[in-house]
């Protein structure tokens, strides 16, 4: 018989078809496992390889042999797309992920739309793309997932947050026409990935949450758009991943229109019960990244363990890393996984 | 044009407020001047009654942030035209809070609600704004004479700042001068009595009344 690889059963869980087991994945972007550990062993370091396609093939692949996670990710960080769109980004350091530093623009009403097609071939999106051909290739059993930042996310990070979100309720037209846009250059990222060898395309979402939004909101502004996305990837043939941030307790009634192929959650959600009440969910979670990093790596096994039990699909951390999370607590988590 | 009532009045600029509605905030509280109303009883019983309202609301979760931000834009819309006519003799004493979101983090919704539900529940707020290292903002907190320092943040990758405050608080023999409180999505009470901080509040107006109960307990200590 021959064995599934990594690539096959993750495809295979995101079509909703059993396998052996579940896949333990990390998914990069927000949800990177650049750590400090991997980088000092390998060399490979941040923040250069956030602009060196080389870098961030070589770091994608040192992480993905030490971790023991069965993907590979790139790029690091959610900020590939506001710097395109023209805020500036402090790019951090080995220890600090990259951030907006100033978003482009005061309001959603001084937002300058330019030509998308033109955009796509400046910025890191050639890096991230340049670095997924070379990963796929060369790690042919291992599903390469790039992961980029949702519509809301995106939209926050190149107009001035608290602007953004009082217009989504003050001008909702602006609001929309903006959200319209920036995720029509997200879906064009998309093509350029799927073109380039992603075999999976993540999505996180963090400043769309039901908490932040409310459900009317959620629904009006994430699920819409997000589907917008979702379906334009799914057409290209890559399945789509989602996280979502936060408590879904507020939205939880809205989870089943989301299109995505699965859907990722913090860890405070439940995912047993979320599994049981919606049976068509292909789940995805949720270690939590505070245990990854205080935790120790027999305590690590027995949350993971629960996680498979649960019957959980797709095994992942809960939410971004931090960079000085242990090597040993996240193989106990990727051992566990493989073990069971 | 016709005398209108106190109460009516303030109930007036309190549904302003609530209804997010900057132009009746102004409007109201040019009428609160011009007819010789206490301006500072018509921040309290108006302008800030609304803001109260507005943060039940919050946490029964029927606003949510948009509509927060949207409120506390109609209370300053008011409080900008009560403020210069307050009676400073009648100020109370008001605590000094220096609220910022840890380095590394660039979120601040979270903290931009607490500053405004501190502001109109009679704090004193220096904002430091977003992405502050550690050491300036326990130099800002020493330096203004604050009694309380508000830490928060949205990522667990930047939750190691907040206990580098209290660290840098303890080294500079002032960690019993000062309250220190956190929150934020990642943070929780475990995190916040690991850490040594005085309290941990879930929600802005959570926050509020964490400090309200911290003063009253020392003051009765």
């Amino acid at each position: 018989m021959v064995e599934t690889t990594p690539k096959q059963r993750l495809l295979d869980t995101l079509e909703g078809k059993t396998s052996d087991r579940p896949p333990v994945i990390c998914m990069g972007g927000m949800m990177n496992a650049s750590i400090v550990e991997v980088m000092n062993s390998s060399g490979y370091t941040l923040p250069a390889a956030h602009d060196d396609a080389d870098l961030m093939t070589s770091l994608a692949g040192a992480i993905q042999a030490q971790t023991g996670f069965e993907n590979l990710g790139v790029p690091f960080c959610m900020t590939v797309e506001a710097e395109l769109l023209g805020s500036s980004i402090d790019k951090g350091s080995l220890a600090c992920e990259p951030k907006i530093a100033r978003e482009a623009f005061a309001s959603v009403e001084q937002v300058v739309y330019r030509d998308i097609d033109e955009m796509i071939e400046g910025g890191r999106i050639r890096t991230v793309t340049s670095a997924t051909g070379k990963l796929s290739r060369s790690h042919g059993h291992l599903p390469v997932i790039v992961s980029m930042t949702g519509p809301v996310s995106t939209a926050a990070s190149i107009v001035e947050p608290m602007n953004f979100y009082k217009q989504l309720r003050k001008n909702p037209a602006a609001a929309h026409r903006l959200l319209e846009y920036v995720t029509t250059l997200l879906i064009r990222f998309a093509e350029e990935s799927v073109r380039a060898g992603a075999d999976v395309i993540a999505i996180g979402d963090p400043s769309a949450t039901g908490e932040i939004l409310g459900p009317a909101m959620f629904r009006e502004y994430a699920v819409r758009y997000l589907n917008l996305l979702t379906e334009a990837v799914r057409k290209l043939g890559a399945p789509v991943i989602l996280h979502i941030c936060g408590d879904i307790e507020m939205v939880r009634f809205l989870l089943p229109d989301l299109k995505a192929n699965a859907l990722s959650t913090d860890a405070m959600v439940n995912l047993a019960r979320l599994k049981e009440e919606f049976p068509q969910i292909t789940t995805m979670g949720n270690l939590s990244t505070y245990a990854l990093e205080w935790s120790s790596p027999e305590k690590i096994a027995l949350q993971t363990g629960k996680l498979v039990e649960d019957g959980i699909d797709i095994i992942s951390p809960a939410c971004g890393l931090s960079t000085s999370t242990t090597l040993a607590n996240i193989r106990a988590m990727t051992g566990t996984v493989k073990g069971s | 044009m016709s005398e209108t009532s106190e109460p009516s009045l303030f109930a007036a600029l309190s549904d302003a407020v609530l209804n997010m509605d900057e132009d009746a905030a102004r409007e109201n509280a040019i009428r609160v001047i011009r007819e010789r109303i206490d301006a500072y009883r018509a921040i309290e019983h108006g302008l800030v009654d609304g803001m109260n309202r507005a943060g039940q609301l919050f946490e029964d979760e029927e606003y949510f942030i948009p509509e927060i931000l949207l409120c506390s834009d109609a209370m300053y819309a008011g409080l900008d035209i009560l403020d210069p006519h307050i009676d400073r003799s009648r100020q109370r004493l008001r605590r000094k809070v220096v609220i910022g979101v840890v380095e590394g983090d660039t979120h601040d919704i979270g903290k931009n609600l607490v500053k405004t539900l501190l502001d109109a529940a009679g704090f004193e707020v220096v904002d430091l704004g977003r992405d502050i290292p550690p050491a300036r903002i326990v130099d800002t907190a020493i330096n203004e004479q604050a009694d309380v320092i508000a830490l928060s943040t949205l990522m667990t990758t930047t939750m190691d700042g907040m206990s580098e405050v209290i660290e840098l608080l303890k080294a500079a023999g002032r960690r019993d001068a000062l309250k220190v409180i956190v929150g934020g999505g990642p943070v929780s009470q475990a995190f916040a009595d690991r850490i040594g901080a005085d309290g941990y509040a879930p929600t802005a107006p959570a926050a509020v009344k964490l400090l309200q109960r911290l003063f009253e307990e020392s003051a009765h200590a």
